[in-house]
C-alpha cells in the first residue's frame, strides 16, 4: 500500500531518532548513570529528589522564567510597534526590511561571539562609547549582567516578533480600516478598536513563540557568560548541559530534563491547537 | 513637501535607525575584521589602513582549522536538507492525502516544537556513542534532521493542502500511480514550499550550536562551535575572529537578501525553531 511505503522513512527515522531518545531520556533519570560510572545502577526516584532540592536547579528555574517573561513582553510590544511602523509604503522600505531580517538569520552562537567583540572592555565599541560620556562600567559585573543579557536578547529577537506580527498585518482586511477612516475614527481609536482585536491571535502567537524559545535560551548566554558570574545567569538549558557534560551526571541531567518536560507538557495541546490547526486564526 | 510625505520620510528615519541598531554587532564585526591588529588594540574608534589579512587567516593562511569547520558546516547543512526532504515529502503527502498516521503526525510535529532541544542532549549523546557516530558529520546530519523535521512537515502539509484535490484526481483518471502523481505532478507545483523548507533547514542546521557542542569534539566541529571555542580559548585574536564571524554569517545573510520571500512565508507560518 502506497500509504505505508511513503510513510516508512518517517516511521523508521521516528522510531530510532525520536521515540527511542524520548524513552532513553526518561529512563536515564532513574539510573545513576554518569561519565565516570558507566555502570547502570537503578536508583529509582533519587535523581528527581536530588534535582528538586538542588538550589542550583531552583535558581536556574527562577532565572529562566523571569528572563523569559521579561524579554517576551518587551519584544512583543516593541515588535508590534515596529510592525505598525513598517506597515506602510515609505522610501527605503525594502532595504530596511531586509536588514531587520538579518538578526533572525544569524546563528545565535556567532551573535554571542560578535557581542563579546562589541562589549569587550579593552577593544569593544560599547565600552569605548560609554567611556567618552564618562561611564566606566564593567558590563559583565554581577549587578549589570542580567540587564545586559535582557537588552541583548531584545536586540536579537525583537525582529522575529516583528516579523510574525508584520506578516499578520499583511493579511489585514484593509477595507475595514478605510471604512473606519471614512467614518472619521481617530488613529488611536482605530488601533484600539479595530487593529488590536483582529490582531489578537497573531499577537498571542508571537508572545507564545517567543516565550517557548526564550525558556530554552542557551547559545548567546553560554557563549557570553557560560552562566556566570557564579551561577547568576545559568538558564535551565545551561544547567542541564553543565550537569550532563561538565559534571558528567547523566542521570541527574536526564531527571532535570524530564521535570522540565513535565512542566511544559500541559501547554502542548494549547500550542498544537493554536499553531498546527490549519483552520486556526493564529496562522 | 506635504505633511504626508514628510511623515513617510520620518518613518524611513525611524525604521532605518532601528534596522541599524539591531545590526550593530554585525557592522562592528565587519569594521573590526578589516582593521590591523595594532589598530584594534589602539581602540574601538580608531580607523586605520584597512587590511584583508584577517580574511586570509580565517581561510587558512594562519593554519587555523576554520576551513575544515566551514566544510563541516556545509556538509551538515546540505546533508540535513537532503535527509529532511527525503523523509518529509513522502510521509507528509501520505499523512495529508492517504490518511497515514492521521492527525497524530501533525500534532506530534507541533508538540516536538515545544520541547526544549536540551531534553534530547543526553539521549542523543548516548545514542550517537552507541551507534559510533559521535564527532562525525553523519551524526550531526541525523541530529539536525531530527531538529528540523517537525518544521518541514508543518510547512509541507500546508503546501499539500493548498493543492486542489482535482489535480490529483485528473492525473489518476489518466492512469498515473500514486508515486507518479507525487513525483511528476505534485513536486513541480510544490516547488516554492520545497525551496522554503530547504532554505530554512539549511540556515537552522548551519546555525546549530547546542548539538554541535554535545556531539562533536574535533573532527565534525562546525563553524558555530569552532568560532565560539576560538574566542573563549584565545580571546585576543579579535581581527581573525571577526573575519571568521562575518564569513560564517554570510550564507544566512545572503539567503535573507535573495530568498526573502521563502523565509518570510516559512518563518511566519509560526513554526520557527530557536
Amino acid at each position: 500500500m502506497p500509504k505505508w511505503v511513503l510513510g516508512s522513512p518517517l516511521i523508521l527515522f521516528a522510531a530510532i531518532f525520536v521515540a527511542y531518545p524520548v524513552y532513553q531520556g526518561i529512563q536515564t533519570g532513574f539510573y545513576g548513570l554518569s561519565l565516570q560510572n558507566p555502570e547502570t545502577l537503578f536508583t529509582g526516584l533519587d535523581n528527581f529528589g536530588t534535582v528538586l532540592t538542588d538550589p542550583g536547579f531552583l535558581a536556574a528555574a527562577k532565572f529562566t522564567v523571569l528572563f523569559a517573561v521579561a524579554v517576551t513582553v518587551v519584544e512583543t510590544v516593541l515588535g508590534f510597534g515596529l510592525a505598525l511602523l513598517v506597515n506602510r509604503d515609505f522610501p527605503g522600505k525594502k532595504v530596511f526590511f531586509t536588514m531587520l531580517l538579518v538578526p533572525i538569520m544569524v546563528a545565535p552562537a556567532l551573535l554571542g561571539v560578535m557581542f563579546r567583540l562589541l562589549l569587550n572592555g579593552d577593544i569593544g565599541l560599547v565600552p569605548a562609547v560609554l567611556r567618552t560620556v564618562g561611564l566606566d562600567v564593567s558590563l559583565f559585573a554581577p549587578n549589570t549582567v542580567v540587564q545586559l543579557l535582557v537588552l541583548l536578547d531584545i536586540l536579537q529577537w525583537t525582529p522575529f516578533a516583528f516579523l510574525i506580527m508584520y506578516a499578520g498585518l499583511q493579511s489585514f482586511p484593509t477595507d475595514v480600516l478605510e471604512a473606519a477612516q471614512v467614518d472619521g475614527a481617530g488613529r488611536l481609536r482605530i488601533l484600539r478598536s479595530i487593529i488590536a482585536p483582529i490582531m489578537k491571535p497573531i499577537i498571542f502567537a508571537a508572545l507564545f513563540l517567543r516565550l517557548i524559545d526564550a525558556l530554552r535560551t542557551f547559545d548567546v548566554i553560554y557563549v557570553l557568560t557560560a552562566g556566570g558570574p557564579g551561577t547568576k545567569t545559568t538558564t535551565m538549558s545551561i544547567y542541564i548541559y553543565k550537569t550532563a557534560f561538565e559534571s558528567g551526571q547523566f542521570g541527574l541531567a536526564a531527571a532535570a530534563s524530564t521535570i522540565v518536560m513535565l512542566v511544559l507538557l500541559p501547554f502542548v495541546p494549547l500550542f498544537v491547537r493554536r499553531i498546527a490547526n490549519p483552520d486556526g486564526k493564529a496562522r | 513637501m506635504n505633511s504626508r510625505k514628510r511623515r513617510l520620510w520620518g518613518t524611513t528615519v525611524a525604521v532605518g535607525l532601528i534596522a541599524i541598531v539591531v545590526n550593530v554587532p554585525w557592522f562592528n564585526a565587519l569594521f573590526v575584521s578589516f582593521k590591523s591588529d595594532g589598530d584594534i588594540s589602539r581602540g574601538a574608534t580608531v580607523v586605520g589602513t584597512p587590511t584583508t589579512s584577517h580574511y586570509a587567516n580565517a581561510l587558512g593562511a594562519a593554519g587555523y582549522d576554520f576551513p575544515r569547520f566551514f566544510l563541516n558546516s556545509a556538509l551538515i547543512a546540505l546533508g540535513a536538507v537532503a535527509l529532511v526532504l527525503l523523509i518529509a515529502i513522502p510521509s507528509t503527502y501520505s499523512a495529508i492525502r492517504l490518511g497515514f498516521g492521521g492527525r497524530f503526525i501533525m500534532n506530534a510535529s507541533s508538540g516536538l516544537r515545544l520541547l526544549p532541544a536540551i531534553f534530547f542532549a543526553v539521549p542523543y549523546f548516548l545514542l550517537m556513542s552507541n551507534l559510533g557516530l559521535l564527532d562525525t558529520v553523519p551524526g550531526l546530519i541525523l541530529a539536525n534532521t531530527f531538529l528540523n523535521l517537525p518544521l518541514a512537515i508543518i510547512l509541507l502539509s500546508a503546501g499539500f493542502r493548498d493543492v486542489p484535490v482535482e489535480v490529483e484526481e485528473a492525473a489518476k483518471v489518466d492512469g498515473a500511480s500514486t508515486y507518479r502523481i507525487l513525483g511528476s505532478v505534485l513536486m513541480p507545483i510544490l516547488a516554492p514550499s520545497l525551496v522554503a523548507v530547504a532554505v530554512l533547514v539549511f540556515i537552522f542546521s548551519w546555525n546549530d550550536y547546542l548539538f554541535a557542542l554535545v556531539l562533536s569534539s574535533s573532527n565534525a566541529t562546525p563553524i558555530t562551535l569552532g568560532a565560539a571555542n576560538f574566542v573563549t580559548s584565545t580571546g585576543i585574536r579579535w581581527g581573525d575572529i571577526s573575519a571568521t564571524a562575518v564569513l560564517s554569517t554570510l550564507p544566512p545573510v545572503l539567503f535573507a537578501i535573495f530568498a526573502q520571500r521563502y523565509l518570510v512565508s516559512g518563518l511566519s507560518a509560526g513554526a520557527v525553531k530557536g
